[in-house]
């Protein structure tokens, strides 16, 4: 199993870091998806995407208001790019010494540092560590879509969960997220909101009665 | 004693002043009202009955909106499970030292020290404290009504219904039953002449005590055919014939058409002025009449003083030699200008007490002492239904049960006091059963008649009353704070409801229960007698319960039984 490379890091702080990638990347890395960020001796950081732009240069403002660009001109300015495509991810845990926490991580990671795309195993393991402590820096973070990341990351993540046979894992994490928020009406609604469109309908089933 | 029966939720506050809070972790449906439940902490038991049932919500918007209408139908009930729920009321009754677990090394120990009495023997006692917060609580299996209530095997214990929810049996202590007096209440058509029957059966089959019945409307000798179903309705004389003897009043009185095990009598000179003071209100006697009694005593004496009045002749006149006309010497106005007494008073009380003069069982001389033999039936360990026949008034009640009782507690003293003096047999416990008691005890009748003293203080003479009656407020509260064990029926007025549970704590938690209980079979145990309050579903009285009673007795309730009385045959 080969490990997906989806860029390196050009900024970091502790609750979360930005990746740049070549559009060559962009194929693989998704909204709410979780990454990694391994570093020396076993320390590894965890994030989870929250934010992809793409940011304009001179020539692309140039090209916007030009006419009848040539589609050659168009293809080579979107892949060899002047700025790389952004990504914004959130820190929500790390794991030290075999051990994963969901703490946020005791430093950064450094400049270039290679981001990797979390492997299904890898999801397994880091949601299924403890109880949903991560859950925490996605509410907190105010600025954010709360509703659309964790709906986002729940169906990815609960999708995983049934076919590794936990089908439970969905329910046991919007039941976490309503004790959560319970004292937040406008964000909980939000939230389930965005969970009622994301999932199937059989998705909670199994957990309901659990 | 850890049992796993399924936790039902767990303490979330409260108190003991008011009820203790249990947030529900099932569903509402299988909790009831008066259900009775356990709360388990490290060191006691808790035994309590709930009172109320309470929807909750961590935020009124949970609850006020209906978000299965937008949600998809899984996350709507994840958010519900999450965000409403429901609350119990509680309301503590009694605690327990359960004492190490049975399979803890310390159990063995903690036994040996309660057999050496070097520790008391664990019992149930008032709440004093309250259990600790997020204290587990179950439903009570019947291993928990039994350790409350007493085991069904024990002899002195006789099932008086099953509780409600599950079905388990729940005992009534005879032996403590009879020592104090009890009564019998619900408004009329809820069943207390059938439940009175069952608790008969019960002490005549216990066969400690012996019974009286002053079965006013014939219902408790012979058979009888029940005004609701039309259906043959038992007696107690068909299922114990030798046993117990059905008294008729009045000679030649037929009960229910059949004849009766003898007839009573009353012997005029045992007829006391305080008997007639007594019918005051019945008779609407005036005000002079204890003066004029009183001088009818001291000339006649209180053996004769009833005779000699009947049979003076009221208004009549002769003309003396004079042609004067005067009252002629048996006259009442005679023996009133006699005796210093007016009379007018005099005259007005003899046409008054035409009533009493006419009654055709009071006789100037009895064929024989039957009170004699009422009472040496009852110290001889039988039972007595004295049925009133078709001499069903008021009078006849007021006067009768109050004649025959003082010369019962006559007896009864006279035996108590020479077993405690002269170490004579010990006296065998009575139960006087009265119906329309509220006629006896009410308020201006308490202090007259005989009853009110046997519900004070007869107890230490080994009589007790057992009431049965459908109007409790009716009665004298004096009257009514004495009764130990109070078996209620369903009641829908208010002053009734709070006479049956004058006296008792959690009086607010449990009216509305009472007034709540199903109308038909469903009664509520209270009173000190008992040893916590709880609603029970009360036996059926038919061939069912005399074939439990009489015949295999110790025969196990199978599921199936239990299912089909409940209607889900």
């Amino acid at each position: 199993m080969t490990a997906i490379e989806i860029g390196r890091l050009l900024r970091a702080g502790t609750s979360g870091f930005v990746v740049g990638c070549r559009v060559n990347q962009l194929e693989a890395p998704s909204f709410g998806a979780l990454v990694r960020v391994p570093l020396e001796n076993g320390y590894q950081i965890y994030g989870m995407i929250h934010d992809i732009h793409i940011d304009d240069d001179g020539l692309v403002r140039q090209l916007v208001t030009a006419e009848a660009v040539d589609q050659s001109v168009i293809q080579d300015n979107r892949i060899n790019r002047n700025v790389p495509v952004e990504m914004s991810v959130l820190a929500i845990g790390y794991k030290q010494d075999g051990r994963i926490s969901h703490l946020l991580p005791p430093r950064p990671a450094l400049s270039l540092d290679v981001i990797y795309l979390c492997e299904s195993e890898e999801i397994c393991q880091f949601t299924a560590e403890g109880r949903f402590g991560y859950f925490r820096h996605v509410l907190r973070a105010a600025e954010l879509p709360i509703g659309e990341l964790l709906a986002a990351h729940v169906q990815q993540a609960g999708q995983i969960h049934r076919q590794d046979g936990n089908p439970g894992w969905a329910s046991a994490a919007t039941r976490e997220l309503i004790t959560l928020l319970r004292d937040d009406y406008a964000t909980l609604m939000s939230v389930l909101g965005a969970l009622g469109d994301a999932l199937p309908a059989d998705e909670l089933k199994l957990g309901n009665n659990a | 004693m850890t049992n796993n029966l399924a936790s039902i939720g767990y303490i979330v506050g409260g108190g003991l002043k008011e009820s203790l809070k249990v947030r529900l972790t099932v569903p509402a449906q299988e909790v009831q009202e008066g259900g009775f439940v356990v709360i388990e902490s490290d060191e006691w038991l808790f035994y309590g009955l709930v009172t109320d049932l309470q929807l909750g919500a961590t935020d009124p918007r949970f609850a006020d909106e209906q978000s299965e209408a937008r949600l998809p139908e899984q996350l709507a009930g994840l958010l519900h499970g999450q965000t409403l729920y429901t609350n119990l009321e509680v309301l503590p009754a009694l605690m327990l030292e359960p004492g190490p677990a049975l399979d803890d090394p310390a159990y063995a120990n903690w036994i040996a020290e309660i057999d050496a009495e070097l520790r008391p023997k664990p019992r149930p006692l008032p709440v004093k404290t309250v259990p600790p917060h997020h204290a587990r609580v179950r439903l009570a299996g019947p291993g928990d009504i039994a350790q409350i209530f007493g085991k069904q095997e024990e002899k002195k214990n006789f099932v008086i219904g099953y509780t409600r929810e599950q079905g388990h049996p729940v005992c009534l202590d005879l032996k403590q039953f009879v020592q104090r007096s009890s009564g019998v209440f619900g408004a009329t058509g809820t069943g207390k002449s059938f439940l009175t029957r069952i608790v008969l059966a019960g002490l005549i089959q216990h066969d400690q005590t012996s019974v009286l019945v002053f079965d006013m409307h014939n219902e408790y000798g012979f058979d009888d055919i029940s005004s609701d179903d039309n259906k043959r309705v038992i007696g107690l004389k068909t299922k114990y014939a030798s046993r117990l003897r059905v008294v008729g009043l009045g000679k030649g009185a037929l009960i229910r058409g059949q004849a009766p095990d003898f007839n009573l009598e009353l012997a005029e000179s045992d007829l006391q002025p305080e008997d007639i003071e007594m019918l005051t209100r019945e008779l609407n006697l005036k005000e002079t009449t204890p003066t004029t009694l009183e001088a009818l005593v001291s000339t006649f004496g209180r053996q004769n003083w009833f005779t000699a009045f009947r049979e003076m002749r009221n208004g009549a006149i002769i003309e003396d030699e004079d042609g004067k006309k005067r009252p002629a010497p048996d006259s009442v106005a005679a023996w009133a200008s006699s005796s210093g007494v007016h009379q007018l008073a005099a005259e007005g009380l003899h046409s008054k007490l035409g009533r009493v003069f006419r009654l055709p069982y009071l006789v100037e001389n009895p064929a024989s002492d039957t009170i004699g033999e009422i009472i040496q039936a009852l110290e001889a360990g039988q039972h007595i239904v004295l049925s009133f026949g078709k001499h069903e008034s008021d009078l006849d009640y007021l006067l009768v049960t109050n004649l025959l009782t003082r010369r019962i507690r006559q007896a009864w003293e006279k035996r108590t006091n020479d077993f405690r003096s002269k170490g004579e047999r010990e006296p065998r416990p009575l139960v006087i059963v009265l119906e329309e008691a509220h006629k006896l005890l009410n308020r201006e009748m308490a202090a007259q008649t005989t009853f009110s003293t046997i519900a004070r203080e007869m107890r230490k003479y080994y009589v007790t009353l057992l009431i049965v009656d459908q109007r409790p407020s009716q009665i004298y509260d004096e009257v009514m704070s004495q009764l130990g064990t109070r078996i209620s029926g369903w009641l829908g007025d208010d002053d009734d409801i709070r006479a049956v549970l004058s006296g008792l704590a959690g009086r607010e938690a449990l009216r509305g229960m009472l007034a709540r209980l199903q109308s038909k079979e469903e009664v509520l145990l209270l009173g000190w007698g008992v040893p916590m309050p709880l609603p029970v579903r009360s036996r059926r009285y038919g061939e069912d319960f005399w074939k439990e009673l009489q015949g295999e007795k110790q025969g196990k309730r199978d599921q199936k039984h239990i299912l089909k009385e409940l209607g889900y045959d």
